[in-house]
């Protein structure tokens, strides 16, 4: 299903075929400027989620049972989408500041970073959204403290077209910030960190599942989780004297985001300095037809 | 035809025609507790401009009572304008009061609420939305019924297990033009409700009649895009108790039901707050989740709380969202041109009860000002 014209975005919308929704999520953790954060761990409305499941297992996320924006029911064999976001942060340290909403698909707790082994992945759930791996990313989030060595590690994946044994390049962990929540491979400066996702093997289009993880060095404390996300949407909040607000049927070129049927969803951000006890609130309208 | 054809057409509409209104408004945030950060609040029992709203116990308690731009409280538009449509052209908001900011407002058309204060009890409670009537042309043109103080402007259709009255028809909207908590008169219009103009019937019909609530004269389909809220008039008792709704939904599907263990009470809600509004897990805002796929309510027909309240009235209002204005900076308005939105222009029907949400982004203080304005045009 979707629409066919602007006239049925119109139908559905007024025949109430929407969802909306507001949050306020509030860090508790000194974030720097650079280095990109999770906000599904910031405690506000949607509660948070800390990545609490068996080590090395895969474990799907989904609205129903894990939270998230609650962009209400399944709509099958309608299509869901992100029609209008909003987001304000009214304290100057929380500015500029670019968020991208994720689909958060899957996830694998509790990497060690204190090993140099191959730590080798449980896969017996795999993927209930975005099944085909086209388009998912994978975004590495600190949940125990590190040490800030510097080591560095890669995944080895299946990709999106099946083929197993897939490697990452080696991706350098952040030497700067060490709290829950840090997307691991991000830092404003240095080699080898390149945003939020970590860099497939030439060629990849993305990602079914991680088979296992190596880190180069292995010295150092603290854990991480591997994450398997779909990025659907980005925007950015410039200024503290007026909201960001994106309609992506006016403002994208009707390129409305898709929201998969129990989709958990939540942002990550790139802040330009600490976000702790900064509020990000706004709100989401969601519209299936 | 109703609605315009043509940017041309709403200038000629406004300036040649006159067929234009501004409203300005004033509301303050509710005088008891401070509106909490990540909360959302109903304002239209708070005082300003227009006045405070009386809800609660009116009439019979879980007993649907209607609102329309009649209303105390409700923020004036300019009235019928049938056959005509009126729309929002724009709107704003600002607060010049300190650490007022950020906010949202939503402005509502509130169709009505049912009453509960029976929050002590953890059993499921029926709500009414229909009664049985005996009609009696002889007796001044009396509807008789009994456990529903239906009250004036209440808008039913009737139906019939043999023949209607003569003069009353199926499928067709009346509105209820009260005498006492057991009659009242019906008429074909609000305006007619106004001027006491009521329907002749010339008998008492055959079989079983029955009115019952329809909203479908203010939301397309009946129930589309119509929301459910909960906000106490009468601050709640200890007790944070999951929410149960059972309710017909905008396709007439009856029974339906929200979420089985959310959303959940907050302990001790004030009066005006949304009850189950905040933060951590259970917190939705501003409106009861529906169940999946669900695009709006016609009429609820039950509600349960998983444990008690301790005391306290409150109330499920149901509204249908027509705006959203976020603000950010104290002093700065947030102005919105819905002229350029899609789906453009928000219709305001004929008797619309306009009152306002607030979600609170940060801690406000009680009885903080919030002003603004509404402009509408019809043709």
């Amino acid at each position: 299903m979707g629409f066919a014209s602007i006239a049925g975005i119109v139908s559905a919308d007024t025949a109430g075929q929407t969802k909306y929704v507001t949050y306020r999520k509030v860090p508790a953790v000194v974030t720097g400027a650079g280095t990109w954060y999770d906000y599904s761990m910031a405690p506000g409305n949607p509660a948070p989620q800390y990545y609490a499941a068996t080590p090395l297992s895969a474990q799907v996320l989904a609205r129903s049972t894990d939270g998230g924006f609650q962009h209400g029911g399944n709509v099958a064999p309608l299509t869901k989408y992100v029609r209008r976001v909003t987001a304000m942060a009214v304290s100057a340290a929380g500015v500029p500041q670019l968020l991208t909403l994720c689909d958060y698909l899957m996830f694998y707790p509790f990497v060690d970073m204190g090993t140099a082994d191959v730590q080798t992945m449980d896969n017996t759930q795999v993927l209930t959204r975005s099944t085909d791996g086209v388009g998912v990313r994978i975004m590495a989030v600190l949940v125990a403290p590190h040490g800030l060595v510097g080591d560095s590690f890669t995944v080895t994946y299946t990709n999106s077209a099946g083929v197993a044994g897939r490697v990452t390049p080696a991706h350098t962990m952040s030497t700067a910030i060490a709290v829950n929540g840090t997307i691991l491979t991000t830092q404003q400066t240095g080699q080898g960190r390149n945003g939020p996702f970590l860099t497939l093997q030439a060629g990849d289009v993305g990602v079914r599942s991680i088979e296992s993880v190596q880190c180069a060095a292995g010295t150092d404390v603290g854990l991480f989780t591997l994450v398997l996300v779909k990025p659907l949407a980005e925007l950015t909040v410039r200024e503290i004297t007026a909201p960001t607000e994106k309609d992506f049927l006016l403002n994208s070129a009707a390129k409305l985001p898709v929201v998969d049927d129990d989709a958990y969803l939540n942002f990550i951000a790139c802040p330009n300095g600490s976000l702790t006890g900064i509020p990000l609130l706004g709100d989401l309208t969601f519209l299936w037809g | 035809m109703a609605g315009f054809t043509s940017l041309d057409d709403i200038v000629n509409e406004m300036t040649t025609n006159g067929k234009f209104r501004r409203t300005d408004w004033n509301k303050l945030t509710h005088a008891v507790g401070t509106q909490a950060a990540g909360t959302w609040y109903a304002l239209p029992h708070s005082t300003g401009n227009p006045g405070a709203m009386t809800l609660g116990a009116v009439g019979t308690n879980l007993a649907f009572h209607p609102c329309t731009d009649r209303t105390a409280g409700a923020i004036p538009h300019g009235g019928d304008v049938s056959t005509d449509t009126k729309h929002i052209m724009n709107a704003s908001a600002f607060s010049a009061a300190a650490t007022t900011m950020p906010s949202i407002f939503m402005l509502v058309d509130m169709l009505g609420w049912y009453p509960v204060t029976t929050t002590t009890t953890t059993t499921g409670q029926t709500l009414v939305n229909s009664a049985t009537v005996t009609a009696s042309s002889s007796s001044g043109l009396l509807l008789t019924y009994a456990g529903w103080d239906a009250q004036s402007y209440t808008p039913v259709r009737f139906t019939t297990t043999t023949t209607l009255p003569t003069g009353l028809s199926l499928n067709t909207t009346y509105y209820l033009v009260r005498v006492s908590a057991t009659t009242a008169r019906v008429a074909t219009s609000l305006a007619n409700v106004d001027s006491g103009t009521v329907v002749a019937y010339t008998d008492a019909g055959t079989g079983t009649h029955t009115m019952t609530v329809y909203l479908g004269e203010r939301a397309p389909s009946e129930g589309a895009g119509v929301q459910a809220f909960l906000t106490p008039s009468v601050a709640l008792g200890a007790g944070t108790p999951n929410i149960t709704l059972t309710y017909t939904d905008a396709a007439g599907n009856a029974g339906n039901t929200t979420p089985a263990t959310l959303p959940q009470s907050n302990a001790t809600a004030p009066i005006g707050q949304i009850e189950y509004s905040g933060t951590g897990a259970g917190k939705y805002g501003p409106f009861v989740p529906l169940a999946a796929g669900d695009s709006g309510i016609r009429t609820i027909q039950t509600f349960q709380y998983s444990v008690t309240h301790t005391s306290g009235t409150t109330n499920i209002v149901l509204c249908r969202p027509l705006l959203t204005l976020p603000m950010t900076t104290v002093g700065v308005a947030s102005e919105r041109d819905l002229l350029n939105q899609l789906p453009s222009l928000p219709r305001v029907y004929d008797g619309a009860c306009l009152v306002w949400l607030m979600y609170a982004g940060a801690a406000t203080p009680v009885s903080s000002a919030f002003y603004g304005h509404l402009d509408f045009a019809w043709g």
